[in-house]
């Protein structure tokens, strides 16, 4: 299928993306190098203005133009807004009506909107937390390869074949490489630079091997069936992977082993147990912020992607979490094994951490695991009641990026303030900064799922949709985890509140940090009080998802 | 017959938990200097508070059966979630319960003089969940507020606190929370059991012969995650170490009005809910507060922190709670929100008397240093009286209707459980009698009782109201029994329906 010209409306927001990464690379030439401390910081500040300006933009383009909002009448007048705002939304679904995939490898349907929404919105409150950092020596690299990335993610997101997956995922993890070890002459920032690359490499390495033998599996069934007409392109679409899977009948071994190692490869970028062991290490290392950004952004979009793969190339392998011996298996019943032990396994190692990081890189493993619930929720046959995974699935995804990218930040905050990210540099918070110590409370409880905050919502959500597809023995184990987590959350808010402060002087909370801290607290108690609009938008995907199957 | 009748218009519910949250974004915005001025936005609306659940119980129609006061409004509605807020006659005595312990204890808490604001904040917050718990008739809700009135305690016990309260705070929280994630899986038995899709407890109330393996498997977790709050034996062993660390109010709220929440909830939600559930364990249950009853009174007998001792005989009575829900009847359930009244009135009594009064002045709460203290401090010696005789069931006083009809419930359904239960009385007089003597008669000379500063107005008129309720209730007992009779029969009945 060929590139038509209506297509450019429907990779509008990728396209900006390319070009804001190109623009801040290059207006950065234009600013004053010089070797003084105001030129750099003026440097950063340009650079880390037009990044946070552009991905604002781009997420209000975004959400005009997914309808969520508004959604032009045919019947209203044509004048110059709606013209525009209709030719924005020409091609964008409307209820179950999806358009086919742009050169049949990148959807525009509701999950693409909701992911480009949710990562430029998350890559926007990370360019905020980082306008008030000590300046960057190179911001225009910086900034451009983080919006890149958000590129990556936003193709990862719409990707419907093989190839578009495997480079949507470099595009994704490359920058993110070098944005884990930015800081050159930081020991941990260059070990954890590293130890991100080469775990990203074995994952995409194994992710390819598993591509490998999907694709050969369905290739020899259109010999089989005497399809040797389908050129290469077509076969590697999810669409044509799964008819021809289909095709073939009772699934083999061999298909099996390839499902198993795409579930690897992406089970590397979502950090989940026993793909977990990069994601400490990184967490610590990384740059507090760019930390947010790969514990969140980043995640979500492997999230996005496993969703994707698995509900359209591998529906007749769905099989069953239900714990009986002859029907346990499938892929369904492989997540959930591996959730529980995600859940079990994070939540009991994140006990002894006394780094505030690491112990957060804990806390987003155990996380996944309650996504991956989501996950295994959404595949249950009868989901298309009012009660559904994806939908479970998406508002974890979102609210868990909010929350995240919150308690990094006050993180961010406070080691910039002492130098200092373990536990203990929380100690006194509340006496040193009590609006601070407010935001961070607001943050952990959410993690922890306490209500009315957005956290809790969420897990109930994936609790109800996982006990409806008959694994209540998954939601048992996951609500018992929850209490070691509440003990390791509890620490933090310890070393906050009841701590004696190392110096009482108050912390200074720089303007545009907190201004990111804010609007993730408000969205973390909005989205937990009143989680019925982001509902009913998130449903318009779940219909989508039915249909495709 | 009511006393008084309110515009229908007025939602009085709402404003009874809205009038502890309010205060919370007034004091957010006082600067912490101006300490009086905190302290007086947040007495006064915690007054505002005892004020319209006084409104509630006066305007509340006894003539009627069945929720009163009820608002409903569409919240979640793409899981059948609602925000639906109603009061019955179990539910308005505890309303004036919180009102009452709330006002005595912001009274009590004018003392505090460290980090003064993130106090009152995280005080009224506990209380605005605890109201909402009481008027909430949607489990989602409900459980939202259950846990806003648990979380804010880890904070207030682990930075307020006294003896040990870091460890105190941190396993009360634990245990809570475990109890809570317990209570989270009956819950959703029920809204996937029912085959309902609501959370609406009156809706699920009329439709429970679902499933009875089903209820039998869930009622368990259901039931004793709740019963871990209002502290049943073996999951007590929080309520004394969090009691004795937590500071004065909070340990009047958390013995007086806390514990009640989890008993209320085993009442509403797993006995309402889940009858053939209840059928079925009910008896193993009652065998388990036994040891609640008993042994919380011996334990109590060998303490010597005054503290302690109130601790453990909150499990005591609250094991008779526990034993009279676990009986099932009519008169045993009255029994039991009768006792969940006066036994939070007589706590929180006691725990401003020591806590408060003696323990601020002296410093001490061992018994055996106090001795004498009758001398220096009548009024204090009075009022730790009549909280005692009220505990040990003297008549003339709130605890003894309560006792006496839990008694009576008891024997209708275990009579040697009862009789095994009717040790505890003497027990109870004994420590009572003894810490009496020990704290206030013992003719002790003791360097802790020197020079004691006098009682402020705020410790006499908080004790005062307290000990008048007391006594109120203890020669008028019908103002309340009526009413709970009433309240408790649906869910009485609903039992009996299932054979129990």
């Amino acid at each position: 299928m060929s590139f038509l010209l209506t297509d450019i409306p429907r990779i509008l927001p990728e396209i900006l993306l390319l070009v804001l990464a190109l623009l801040i690379l290059g207006s950065d030439v234009f600013e004053r190098w010089a070797a003084d401390e105001q030129a750099a910081l003026e440097r950063h500040r340009a650079s880390a203005s037009l990044a946070a300006l552009g991905l604002g933009m781009i997420f209000a383009i975004t959400l005009l133009q997914s309808g969520y909002l508004y959604t032009v009448p045919d019947t209203a007048d044509s004048n110059y807004f709606t013209n525009l705002l209709r030719n924005l939304q020409s091609g964008i679904p409307r209820g179950s009506n999806v358009p086919l995939p742009v050169m049949d490898m990148f959807a525009t349907d509701h999950l693409t909107i909701i992911g480009r929404l949710l990562f430029t919105g998350a890559a926007f409150l990370i360019v905020l937390l980082t306008y008030d950092n000590p300046p960057l020596r190179n911001p225009g690299e910086f900034y451009s390869l983080l919006v890149l990335s958000t590129l990556g993610m936003c193709l990862m997101a719409g990707a419907t074949e093989l190839i578009m997956l495997f480079l949507a995922i470099e595009l994704t993890s490359i920058p993110l490489y070098v944005l884990a070890g930015y800081f050159r002459n930081d020991r941990q920032s260059v070990e954890a630079g590293m130890k991100y690359f080469l775990y990203g490499a074995f994952s995409s390495a194994l992710l390819l091997y598993g591509m490998s033998f999907v694709y050969g599996y369905a290739s020899s069934t259109a010999v089989a069936a005497d399809l040797t007409a389908l050129p290469t392109s077509v076969i590697t679409s999810f669409d044509t992977l799964r008819e021809l899977i289909a095709q073939a009948g009772e699934p083999a071994p061999i298909l099996l082993i390839g499902m198993l190692f795409m579930i690897a490869g992406i089970g590397y970028k979502i950090a989940i147990v026993p793909f977990h062991g990069w994601s400490p290490d990184v967490y610590q290392g990384a740059p507090t912020t760019m930390t947010a950004f790969i514990s969140t952004a980043s995640k979500a979009a492997g999230f996005f992607l496993l969703l994707r793969v698995l509900d359209t190339v591998f529906p007749n392998v769905v099989g069953n979490p239900i714990p009986v011996f002859d029907e346990f298996g499938g892929w369904t019943g492989m997540l959930a094994l591996l959730a529980a032990l995600t859940l079990i396994i994070a939540n009991l190692a994140a006990l002894p951490q006394t780094n505030a990081k690491r112990l957060l890189a804990y806390s987003g493993i155990a996380h996944a695991g309650f996504l991956l619930m989501g996950v295994i929720a959404q595949a249950a046959p009868f989901s298309t009641d009012r009660l559904n995974g994806v939908v479970a699935l998406l508002y974890y995804l979102v609210v868990y990026a909010v929350m995240n990218i919150g308690a990094f930040g006050v993180i961010a905050i406070v080691a910039q303030d002492t130098g200092s990210d373990e536990i203990t540099a929380l100690n006194g918070l509340a006496q040193r900064n009590l609006g601070l110590a407010a935001l961070f409370t607001v943050f952990v409880f959410a993690l922890a799922g306490i209500p009315p905050l957005a956290g809790f919502f969420a897990k109930f959500y994936i609790m109800l949709a996982v006990w409806q597809a008959n694994a209540i023995w998954l939601v048992v184990i996951a609500l018992i985890s929850t209490i070691p987590a509440l003990y390791y959350y509890l620490r933090l808010l310890r070393a906050v509140f009841m701590m004696p402060p190392d110096i009482s002087t108050p912390m200074p909370a720089p303007r545009w940090m907190m201004a990111s801290l804010v609007v993730s607290a408000v969205l973390v108690l909005v989205l937990g009080l009143f989680p019925a609009p982001l509902l009913d938008v998130l449903e318009q995907v779940q219909v989508q998802v039915i249909a495709g199957r | 017959m009511n006393m008084l009748t309110l515009p229908p218009t007025i939602p009085i519910l709402s404003l009874i938990w809205l009038s502890m949250v309010l205060p919370v974004a007034l004091i957010a915005v006082v600067p912490a200097s101006r300490a009086t001025l905190i302290r007086v936005i947040g007495t006064g609306f915690a007054l505002l508070s005892l004020v319209l659940s006084v409104l509630v119980f006066l305007a509340y129609d006894q003539g009627q059966s069945g929720f009163q006061f009820v608002e409903q409004l569409a919240w979640i509605p793409q899981l059948g979630i609602a925000y639906y807020l109603g009061v019955d006659g179990i539910t308005v005595p505890l309303l004036l319960l919180n009102g009452l312990v709330i006002f005595t204890g912001a009274l009590m808490s004018w003392n505090i003089a460290q980090r003064i604001k993130e106090y009152w904040i995280l005080l009224l917050l506990l209380t605005a969940g605890v109201y909402g718990v009481f008027v909430a008739l949607d489990l989602f809700l409900l459980f939202v507020f259950y846990e806003l009135a648990v979380l804010p305690m880890y904070l207030l016990i682990g930075v307020w606190g006294s003896t040990r309260r870091e460890y105190g705070a941190m396993k009360l929280t634990l245990f809570l929370m475990a109890g809570s994630a317990l209570a989270l899986i009956g819950m959703l038995a029920i809204y996937f059991g029912s085959g309902l899709r609501t959370f609406d407890i009156p809706r699920l109330a009329a439709n429970v012969n679902f499933e009875q393996q089903y209820q039998v498997l869930f009622f368990l977790p259901l039931f004793i995650g709740f019963a871990v709050l209002a502290g049943m034996f073996p999951f007590h062993t929080w309520s004394p170490t969090g009691h004795v660390a937590a500071p004065t109010a909070v340990s009047m709220l958390h013995a007086g009005v806390l514990m009640k929440l989890g008993a209320y909830a085993c009442l509403r939600i797993a006995l309402w809910l889940m009858p053939h559930g209840a059928a079925e364990w009910l008896p193993a249950i009652a065998i388990l507060t036994i040891f609640n009853v008993v042994y919380g009174a011996t334990i109590a007998m060998v303490q010597r922190d005054a503290k302690f001792m109130i601790g453990y005989s909150s499990v005591s009575h609250m094991g008779l709670v526990m034993m009279a829900l676990a009986a099932g009847t009519q008169i045993a359930l009255t029994g039991a929100v009768l006792q969940m009244f006066a036994h939070g009135i007589m706590t929180a009594l006691f725990f401003s008397v020591v806590g408060r009064m003696v323990y601020e002045r002296t410093h001490t709460r061992q018994l055996g240093e106090l001795g004498g203290l009758g001398r220096v401090m009548p009024f204090a010696a009075v009022m730790f009286i009549i909280a005692g005789l009220s505990g040990m069931g003297m008549p003339g006083l709130a605890g003894f209707w309560a006792e006496f009809t839990i008694f009576i419930g008891v024997w209708e359904r275990y009579p040697l459980l009862a009789i095994i239960a009717v040790i505890s009385i003497p027990v109870t007089a004994a420590y009572v009698l003894h810490a009496i003597y020990r704290v206030f008669y013992a003719d002790v000379d003791s360097p802790h009782l020197h020079d004691l500063p006098p009682l402020t107005w705020q410790e006499i008129t908080g004790a005062l109201i307290l000990a008048a309720v007391l006594i109120g209730v203890g020669f008028a007992p019908g103002i309340l029994t009526d009413m709970i009779a009433a309240g408790v029969r649906p869910i009485a009945q609903q039992l009996q329906g299932v054979g129990w």
